[in-house]
């Protein structure tokens, strides 16, 4: 036993993080000013507070400063993983057992110590959830076959097969941190209530309108934070969230703000505001109810997409929504993106748009739809982008004949249509993910996944789903990867618009943030600080 | 003696003139009412071009010229394009058909369900008196708009959710003031007279009431036309009314063109006007006809 740990230590890669050291780091060009509240512009209201369930920014942003998590993603580093409640883990050789160690000292804000037990309740909820809730992310841990806590400060989780993306799928920030004794009680109390062990402590909450968060004097990271505290305004339209940057009613917009608006903003305060621009992990599209007809029609499909035309969204969008690169399912320049020459050869991808259209209108006639249809499409009643997006589908449809009547939702009541229930036609959906990770993005076009609002199965998808989740060579999983793409893409399964470039606006007294190519990572806002106007 | 068969004469004549024609009636009031005419006209304006919309309009509102996108008012596109490249003039003019149909649909639903419910409570009397008046109480004490907010905040947004959300807040305004027509109308000597001799409640309110209340049913009935178009534009900038990319005024007028007004300001701009030379047509037009009709106001 003990020459097997010995050999397994040997073997083990070991990652030492002293995450106390990133900030040190950054914090070594100014003297960061203590105290302040940071006033911040969101564009919607949290459908729920628990993060385990929820995949909207809204949720995230709102609370993830309130939270720990098990390990994280640099805020100074996309996509390097350090350590947050673990100081450090190993990997067992054959991949299959990880072991964390957690770091002591860690007080929820009841004032309870963070224990191993706490981890493996929570990841139990989100990994083995029980009757009557919701986990969004179950079945990105399918390797999994158990978590165990043997001591206080250490979590193993065990695993039935080898999984590439385990690690990075760990560092969620998703995933934080609940104490066991409230989920014991109630699975769903996190989605009104707040237990955390983050920087920030839950301090108010006025549904639709503002979200805040006091310091956490007792917080696990010494000195940290440097806020006194937080402060969301919520709003869906654009040009008020512009509109409360340019008074200084707001100091930053995590998400991003169209072309158009940074523009307006620069103009007018110059040097006042820092723009951080990234590309960004998120893919638009549109879901097809594929329940219902006549989306079971493969031509009908196909016609959708290729009415679509991507390169002219690209330029309309980019000014007025920052929707910007065309690409497949996974972010163009990745590792794991289709090359450019065959993504060419897709449906919805040609080059001639003319031509694309005219094989539009062939495929509805051959479906039995020489006029075309009318069809309704749902969408989230979010200015950026969704409704400048379902706005250019609407019109590129009207070119073949298809007359979309647009229907935009609440984001409760769109997630409720187009996840939960199906009660759709057609929706504007998107994936945004906190990392380039098939993984995370492929996962949604797999059977009776949550995500999967098409409502499509193909065991093809399944199947390369599932090896190339196990193939920890990158090539051979770089060429799982492309097939399933090309499956969902020839086959029309989803209707992919354009990938995001962020552009996150804050006011330069707003110091220490480094924007990376999502909106969900770096949200805890630990090390963010004001200095003085 | 002459002069007084030339008096007899005159008067004969006077007891028997013919009604007036339409033209006659017309010229009479665009004669004393240049003003209400003025506005007469702002609406007919509105009307062709809803109606000829199709005729009419340079390009295909829903449809841009994505090369256009911002462009500034020029000889090919007179009030510009938006951030799609849309002619802003076409959507204006397909705009004024939904400011008509809202308006019209929805003041006349109001107007019609409060005059009823005016009559009914005015004849009736006593407990359905009672409880339709309170119920009409609370429905007055709500704001016109905060109450059509909340309705299509319900109801979702939709054009014909925009008519119910604006009609509602309508009928306790025209109940009020039709119950009052009617409770002086039903104490006429006529109305007792035909009770008198059988005459049967629906012939009563149907005959001798309704037509008698008529009057001041038409001048709410305009007065609120323009309240409505209002209340539309108001809704769907509030995004409430009208989903993208109907071409609706208030549509038009909020989305992004909030986020343009520096860079374009014309996307906001024309929309804007066309809101308020509707809504000013028909409150000119609704006031004249309101003196017009009105006995009391007669000179």
């Amino acid at each position: 036993m003990r020459r097997h740990q010995a050999l397994v230590s040997g073997f083990a890669l070991v990652f030492l993080i002293v995450s106390l050291l990133a900030p040190a780091r950054a914090a070594a060009q100014e003297t960061p000013r203590r105290g302040g509240v940071l006033l911040a512009a969101i564009a919607a209201d949290a459908p729920s507070l628990d993060p385990h369930q929820e995949q909207t920014f809204a949720t995230m942003q709102l609370v993830a400063p309130l939270y720990s998590t098990l390990i994280q993603i640099d805020p100074y580093s996309y996509p390097k993983i350090i350590g947050d409640a673990a100081t450090e883990w190993k990997i067992a050789p054959d991949g299959l057992t990880y072991t964390f160690k957690i770091r002591p000292g860690i007080r929820f804000h009841d004032g309870s110590p963070l224990t191993a037990a706490d981890v493996k309740a929570t990841y139990d909820k989100i990994i083995f959830p029980p009757a009557g809730v919701r986990s969004i992310r179950k079945n990105t841990y399918s390797a999994m076959s158990s978590v165990e806590a043997p001591d206080p400060s250490t979590v193993v989780f065990k695993l039935k097969f080898p999984s590439a993306s385990l690690l990075g799928n760990l560092a969620s920030p998703w995933n934080v941190i609940y104490p066991k004794k409230y989920l014991d009680r109630d699975p769903n109390y996190f989605k009104n209530n707040v237990v955390g062990s983050g920087p920030f402590k839950f301090k108010s909450y006025t549904r639709g309108a503002t979200f805040e968060g006091e310091r956490n004097p007792d917080y696990f990271v010494k000195d940290r934070p440097y806020l006194d505290g937080y402060k969301f305004f919520i709003s869906t339209e654009t040009a008020v969230r512009a509109a409360a940057i340019r008074s200084g009613r707001a100091w930053v917009e995590f998400r991003t703000f169209p072309l158009s608006e940074v523009e307006a903003i620069k103009k007018q305060l110059g040097d006042k505001v820092v723009v951080q621009e990234t590309p960004a992990t998120g893919l638009f599209g549109i879901a097809m109810n594929q329940t219902q007809k006549p989306f079971t029609d493969i031509r009908v499909r196909k016609a959708l997409t290729l009415g679509i035309d991507r390169s002219t969204a690209g330029r309309v969008l980019y000014p007025i929504a920052s929707l910007r690169d065309v690409g497949g399912l996974m972010r163009p320049t990745t590792e794991w993106a289709i090359a450019e020459s065959e993504l060419q050869l897709l449906p919805g991808f040609w080059r001639d748009a003319e031509k694309s259209r005219a094989e539009a209108r062939r495929l509805l006639a051959e479906a039995g739809y020489p006029n075309g249809f009318k069809v309704v499409l749902k969408n989230r009643n979010v200015r950026t982008p969704y409704i400048d997006f379902g706005v250019y589908v609407i019109q590129e449809w009207r070119k073949i004949g298809i007359e979309a009547e647009h229907r935009p939702l609440e984001t409760a009541a769109w997630f409720a249509d187009g996840r939960d229930t199906g009660n759709f036609e057609v929706i504007v959906n998107g994936t945004f993910n906190y990392m380039d990770d098939p993984d995370l993005f492929l996962e949604r076009y797999t059977s009776g996944d949550t995500s999967n609002w098409g409502r499509f199965s193909d065991p093809r998808i399944d199947d390369l789903f599932a090896r190339q989740a196990r193939a920890l060579d990158p090539g051979e999983r770089r060429k799982l990867v492309i097939e399933l793409q090309k499956i969902v893409l020839e086959n029309a399964y989803h209707i992919p618009g354009l990938w995001w470039a962020r552009s996150m606006v804050h006011w330069a007294k707003v110091k220490n943030y480094v924007a990376p190519p999502n909106h969900y990572s770096n949200q805890k806002l630990q090390d963010v600080w004001l200095a003085e106007d | 003696m002459a002069t007084s068969i030339e008096l007899a004469h005159a008067s004969a004549s006077a007891t028997l003139a013919p009604k007036p024609s339409v033209t006659e009636v017309v010229a009479r009031f665009v004669r004393t009412k240049p003003l209400g005419a003025a506005g007469g006209v702002i609406i007919l304006g509105m009307l062709f071009l809803a109606v000829f919309a199709q005729m009419l309009a340079p390009y295909d509102p829903y449809v841009g010229d994505y090369g256009l996108q911002f462009s500034r008012p020029s000889a090919e596109h007179w009030f510009g394009t938006d951030e799609f490249g849309r002619d802003v003039m076409s959507r204006i003019m397909y705009g004024a058909r939904i400011a008509l149909f809202v308006g019209f649909t929805a003041s006349l639903i109001g107007c019609t369900i409060g005059a009823l419910l005016g009559v009914i409570s005015a004849y009736w009397g006593g407990r359905v008196d009672l409880l339709l008046e309170r119920l009409m109480d609370i429905l007055l004490a709500f704001p016109q708009l905060i109450l059509a907010l909340a309705i299509a905040s319900i109801l979702g947004p939709a054009v014909q959710n925009v008519v119910i959300a604006i009609s509602i807040p309508v009928i306790p305004r025209v109940a009020r003031v039709v119950r009052s027509a009617a409770l002086s109308v039903k104490e006429n000597v006529y109305v007792e007279a035909v009770q008198a001799l059988g005459a049967t409640r629906r012939r009563v309110i149907l005959q001798h009431i309704i037509p008698n209340v008529a009057a001041p049913y038409i001048i709410m009935l305009t007065a609120q036309l323009g309240a409505a178009i209002l209340a539309e534009a108001a809704l769907s900038y509030l995004g409430l009314g009208a989903a993208e990319p109907t071409p609706s005024w208030g549509l038009m007028l909020s989305g992004s063109a909030p986020s343009y007004a520096e860079k374009a300001p014309w996307i906001a701009l024309f929309p804007g006007i066309a809101i308020s030379l509707g809504v000013f047509g028909f409150n000119l037009f609704g006031d004249s006809l309101r003196d017009a009709l009105d006995p009391k106001l007669k000179g």
